[in-house]
């Protein structure tokens, strides 16, 4: 008698998931699937608004990364009414990049110090009651409060250039609403009231300092848990192809390192890739057109960033970006694991960079807003924390949008996942008689490390949890385990 | 730092879903009518920070809808810590939060939870007149009763 697993809902993910595996008479697995079954809507019901209320209304996709969708739609709308990004005002793209770097700051915090960090800390077959925040609260509480303050910080930064931490409003068509004040700035730099960026940069390196001893501890299951080849897409720097999450040229690389998109202007996207449909899952499948659905697949988010960039800008976080790929040669680093390791680097990225900006006197500038001359299409594409988010406005001579296309980070990341799942099948329940629940957290474990966020993904609102059953050869359930 | 004499309102909820947006509201009239004297937070959902926000204060109240109240308009109840069986890192109930608090900070502030009860949370903007009269007697009772513990 063959067997299904299925998982659902999938915990420690932004949105609703299910997975399901399939076993055959001998336990053997016939098939994996992560299946995403919330259906939302944005991109049809969004039609027929003024072009002006797309940054403000798709930021409701997310109440984790809002930041991400506004600035996106920003961009894109900027466009619209005749500006490049080049175009920005240098004090409205510096006060962006702030917002943007405040953004991936709080959101990777979240992330690692409250989802990933129980797998790492208490382990992947720890006691799922304690296995969770709450859990590493009580046996690392210093790192709980580092945690908990980074977090902040990067909220604070997103409150002081948007006006409140979730669904606040900074960008107008063409520049933003509001400069900094001195006053607001010195805040983030003197100490007094929260830990400074100084303390943030510090505290950013001692996490880097946990993972590195992590790493030495735990290399073999870094090493091996899900690795598969696949490609990696991220934006670089248009004119050194360093990291970049605000503005710059779509890079991709093969699992190699060759490259399958050279520095493509983000404008022409539309010409490089292509979404498959498929009838289990309300989630596409972006590939690069001239690669095919087989080969054309990326992974988005930290590990691709870092595997596609040439450099990091920022003196500490370049000189773990050389350490990291010295892990590998130098070559490109396939291990799903180390997508925590990148998020760090990441951390401390955003943090010197926040640095830099918070010293930097065109924050508190007038200049903020541009004109243009009106267009009937824009394109806005950013890094989110999660990785490559496009957004792809048209509209009418009576300014509004007629046609909307979303590519959320977590889409991009579907195949990925897929394959990660697809991995954890085959190498931890494959020709197992007992399914334990430790077993099915690393299924969990394997798709966290994406940090998907399946609400944007499937643009859905309420609960994000994830289902996981098992079905026999007969296709009956006889194994289920659900997470809310 | 402990803020002296001040009470934090933390309202839960989102105002796009018709009664879950009584928790906002009924800090909106509190600061409405006084204003400055309460600090006041809106919230969708209770995040983990939270509890790094609530240990600087003496006292809190979290106010959000209830959906299960039978002939009640709202209730009001101690808030006491407690270790969540079940938990996602994205949506943390008052207790828990407040378990927080304590196990990292070592705090305890008086805290209460004010539940007013709302029956309808579908995507639309605005309160069931239900809810309106029951948000109404909540007020009324922490107008008038509360007021005078504080």
């Amino acid at each position: 008698m063959s067997r299904k697993i299925v998982i659902d809902p999938v915990t420690r993910v932004e949105g609703h998931g299910k997975v399901t595996i399939q076993l055959d008479e001998n336990n053997r697995v016939k098939d994996a699937k992560f299946h995403i079954v919330e259906f939302r809507g944005f991109e049809r019901f969004i039609q027929g608004h003024p072009y002006w209320e797309a940054p403000v209304m798709v930021q409701r996709l997310c109440g984790i990364c809002p930041v991400s969708h506004h600035l996106a739609a920003a961009k894109a709308i900027d466009q619209i009414v005749g500006v490049d990004p080049d175009d920005l005002s240098i004090p409205a793209q510096k006060i962006r990049k702030l917002l943007h770097f405040g953004q991936v700051f709080q959101s990777h915090a979240l992330h690692f110090f409250y989802l990933a960090s129980p797998d790492l800390l208490l382990g992947v077959d720890a006691d799922p009651s304690i296995r969770n925040v709450v859990g590493v609260a009580m046996d690392f509480p210093e790192l709980a409060k580092k945690g908990i303050l980074m977090r902040k910080f990067g909220q604070e930064i997103i409150k002081m250039t948007a006006g409140k931490r979730i669904h606040g409003i900074s960008t107008t068509p063409g520049g933003v609403h509001k400069n900094i004040t001195a006053k607001e700035r010195e805040y983030f730099l003197d100490g007094k009231d929260i830990p400074s960026i100084h303390t943030m940069i510090e505290w950013s390196l001692e996490v880097i300092d946990f993972i590195k001893k992590y790493h030495q501890e735990h290399k073999d299951f870094l090493d091996t848990f899900a690795v598969y080849p696949s490609g990696h897409l991220g934006l670089v720097n248009k004119q050194n192809g360093f990291l970049e999450l605000y503005d710059g040229n779509l890079r991709a690389i093969d699992a190699e390192g060759n490259i399958t998109l050279n520095d493509v202007p983000s404008d022409d996207y539309n010409q490089y890739f292509y979404e498959e449909a498929k009838r289990w899952t309300y989630l596409k499948f972006p590939y690069l057109k001239h690669l095919g659905k087989d080969k054309g697949w990326n992974r988005v988010g930290p590990l691709a960033r870092i595997n596609v960039c040439s450099g990091i800008e920022t003196p500490f976080a370049e000189q773990e970006r050389l350490e990291f790929m010295a892990m590998t040669q130098g070559k490109v680093n396939n291990m799903t694991m180390y997508t925590h390791w990148a998020r760090l680097i990441e951390i401390l990225y955003t943090a010197e960079m926040m640095k830099n900006l918070l010293q930097d006197d065109d924050l508190l500038s007038n200049d903020l807003v541009r004109k243009g001359k009106r267009r009937k299409e824009g394109v806005g594409i950013i890094e989110a924390p999660r990785g490559t988010l496009i957004h792809h406005y048209e509209v009418d001579d009576k300014d509004r949008i007629t046609r909307c296309n979303l590519i959320v980070s977590t889409t991009h990341n579907n195949e990925p996942m897929n394959r990660a799942v697809q991995w954890v099948a085959n190498n931890v329940l494959d020709q197992k008689k007992q399914i334990t629940e430790a077993m099915l957290n690393q299924v969990e474990v394997a798709i966290r490390a994406y940090d998907p966020c399946l609400s944007c993904a499937t643009h859905a609102m309420g609960q994000m949890p994830l289902q996981l059953q098992i079905y026999d050869a007969d296709n009956r359930m006889i194994q289920e385990l659900i997470r809310d | 730092m402990k803020i002296p004499n001040k009470t934090l309102l933390i309202g839960i909820g989102n105002i796009g879903r018709e009664d879950d947006g009584i928790g906002w509201l009924f800090l909106d009239k509190i600061s409405e009518q006084f204003p400055g004297y309460f600090d006041v937070e809106y919230r969708y959902q209770l995040q983990v920070e939270d509890a790094e926000l609530i240990s600087h204060y003496h006292k809190v109240v979290f106010v959000d809808a209830h959906a299960g109240l039978q002939n009640q308009a709202f209730v009001w109840q101690k808030c006491s810590p407690k270790v969540p069986e079940t938990f996602t890192s994205h949506e943390l109930e008052p207790e828990a939060v407040y378990y927080l608090t304590g196990t990292i900070y070592r705090q305890f502030p008086v805290a209460y939870i004010l539940g007013i009860a709302g029956k309808s949370f579908e995507l639309q903007i605005g309160l069931t007149d239900y809810a309106k009269a029951n948000l109404q007697k909540a007020l009324d009772f922490f107008l008038h009763k509360i007021m005078k513990i504080y």
